[in-house]
């Protein structure tokens, strides 16, 4: 490791694509640049779905980077995504995960915040000096997209809309994963945190499936006609058909296998936007996947589910016991992930690039097109990735 | 009314320790085991729990997917899991029969977990169980077992029932 102009961090990145070099998972000072440079630059971050909160006066926590943000339904049925922070002193105004308030109240000084972030009331102000205005101290509101109920914020006023952004080629399976129409009840949350950096935590490639996760051999699954899409930006999108197997001969209860597949899709979609997020629709699980790095180390994930509000009772209990079976920190097919992001992060604490291979055709390019099974899919991030962080690739 | 109201405790204790001794020695057999036939078996979050949200972390609703359990951790998952001692401390709070003879127990638990890397133990989560018990032939069995934990954000992935 090298340092250019004073302490920013500087990385001896190879000239091959498919080389990583490991120390970009463990490097010092790092995630203060990935902060500035990528989570409050120009880049779109999933923060709640309607159905997370359905009623006016509900709202959400989150964080993006490390600032602390929440969403709440205003009562003009607008979503907003405000700063969690109070215009006065700065006390913080939400102080649990989600809930519902008629009123924001900071009690510090009983500021008084509508829920559309307007400063409705502040004792004393007689006295504040001479060029107060109500008007100027209004909640700190970022910039909000909403796509099928899910609402993304930006704390970029240069970013692309969103549909620009992510393109046709994210954009349109996404719709389908939030079950053609946004129409979403809420069923549940799995929330965990994961010991690795987030970069690992993101790095899950096509290659492994049905290597890793047992289960895919175990069930006899075979993969089904699909495709990865990349774009330049660094998205990913895993569109595969579903082909399951006419009996499950491994599992006791063969019916937490059922795919009833009432929606608009081939089967299996599997989303990545960048930096970091995550979006499947497997089987009939319907899954985001908010996620929060806690700094260099550990990635905090929100696996939130959901059901269609168009689902008969049979089809949300089906959808119940995938949900919490399937997927998650304990999942039958993605717990090997999260021991993987684990392992990956302790490996890394080695010398050396973590090294691609399957699907490499060319060394010193970034692929966009993809086979459904190739780990190169993730090499349009990582060179976003670089780009953005300002890391020279070597010479050929 | 006394939150023991005639109730055999003493088996119910048994079984209690029977559970935790069979996750704490790794012996996925002896915790099918504590399970009636028409046994239940589900960990979630008290979030999901206070905000009615049906999802779990596991939801094992028929016998049939307890076995599935069991082979999950036993089999499935077994060489990509990376293991961890757990260690459960638990405390009966309450234990009322009900009509059809069925016991309402109410437990409080931590677990802590230790890795075979690391070897530093640390807090895996805090709940408490709500369990339905039947006495079977003089002996008591879990209905059904319902971890609730109050640690909404789990530490890290989880390899074995709670
Ligand atoms: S800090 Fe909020 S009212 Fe003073
Ligand atoms: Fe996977």
């Amino acid at each position: 490791m090298s340092t250019k102009n004073n302490s920013t961090p500087s990385l001896d990145w190879p000239a091959k694509t498919n080389h990583v070099p490991k120390e970009v998972f463990e490097m010092e000072g790092l995630w203060e640049e990935e902060l500035k440079n990528i989570f409050y630059g120009e880049e779109w971050h999933p923060i709640v779905h309607r159905a997370e909160i359905p009623n006016p006066g509900d709202y959400k926590a989150a964080q993006l980077g490390e600032i602390n943000v929440f969403a709440v339904h205003g009562d003009d049925g607008e979503i907003r995504v405000f700063q969690n922070t109070c215009t006065h002193r700065g006390t913080s105004l939400v102080t649990e995960s989600s809930g519902n308030k008629k009123e924001l109240e900071c009690p510090y000084h009983r500021w008084l915040f509508n829920l559309e972030g307007d400063l409705v009331g502040c004792p004393g102000d007689r006295e504040f000096s001479p060029d107060f205005d109500k008007k100027d101290y209004g909640l700190l509101k970022l910039r909000v997209e909403a796509f099928y109920g899910l609402y993304f914020a930006t704390m970029s006023d240069k970013t692309p809309p969103l549909k620009e952004y992510f393109g046709e080629s994210f954009y349109e399976p996404l719709q389908r994963l939030l079950g053609g129409d946004g129409r979403l009840n809420l069923i549940g949350y799995q929330k965990v945190i994961y010991d690795c950096n987030w970069k690992a935590y993101c790095d899950n490639d096509g290659y492994h499936g049905a290597l890793l996760h047992k289960a895919f051999a175990m069930l006899n699954w075979q993969g089904g006609q699909g495709t990865q899409i990349v774009t330049k930006n660094g998205h990913l999108c895993f569109d595969s058909e579903l082909t399951m197997p006419d009996h499950v001969d491994a599992l006791e209860d063969g019916s937490i296998l059922d795919f009833k597949g009432t929606e608009t899709s081939n089967g299996s979609i599997v989303l990545m936007s960048f930096p970091i997020t995550v979006y499947t629709k497997h089987m009939d699980m319907l899954n985001i996947r908010y996620s929060f790095p806690k700094g260099p180390k550990g990635v905090e994930v929100h696996y939130a589910y959901f059901s269609h509000q168009d689902d008969d009772d049979e089809m949300v209990r089906h959808r119940i016991r995938q949900s919490s079976n399937l997927l998650g920190p304990c999942g039958l097919i993605s717990m090997e992930d999260a021991s993987v992001f684990s392992r990956i992060d302790k490996g890394n604490r080695t010398q050396g690039d973590a090294i691609f291979q399957k699907g490499v055709k060319d060394e010193y390019a970034i692929p966009l097109e993809v086979g459904q099974t190739d780990e190169t899919g993730n090499l349009a991030r990582w060179e976003r990735y670089r780009e953005l962080m300002g890391f020279e690739r070597r010479a050929k | 009314m006394s939150k023991f109201s005639s109730v055999n405790k003493e088996l119910i204790e048994i079984l209690n320790n029977e559970y935790i001794s069979a996750l704490n020695d790794f012996n996925m057999d002896n915790w099918l085991a504590c399970f009636s036939q028409q046994g239940q078996y589900i960990l979630t979050a008290e979030e999901n729990i206070r905000r009615n949200l049906p999802v779990a972390f596991m939801l094992d609703d028929c016998y049939a997917r307890l076995k599935d359990r069991v082979k999950q951790v036993m089999e499935i998952q077994y060489d990509s899991s990376e293991h961890y001692q757990m260690r459960h401390f638990t405390q009966l709070i309450s234990a009322t029969e009900s009509e059809n003879g069925v016991i309402e127990t109410k437990f409080n638990f931590s677990v802590y977990y230790t890795p075979r890397d690391t070897h530093q133990t640390e807090t895996l989560c805090v709940g408490k169980y709500e369990d339905s018990i039947v006495i079977e032939k003089g002996e008591a069995l879990f209905q059904k077992r319902v971890a609730i934990v109050d640690t909404n954000v789990l530490p890290r992935y989880v390899v074995y029932p709670v």
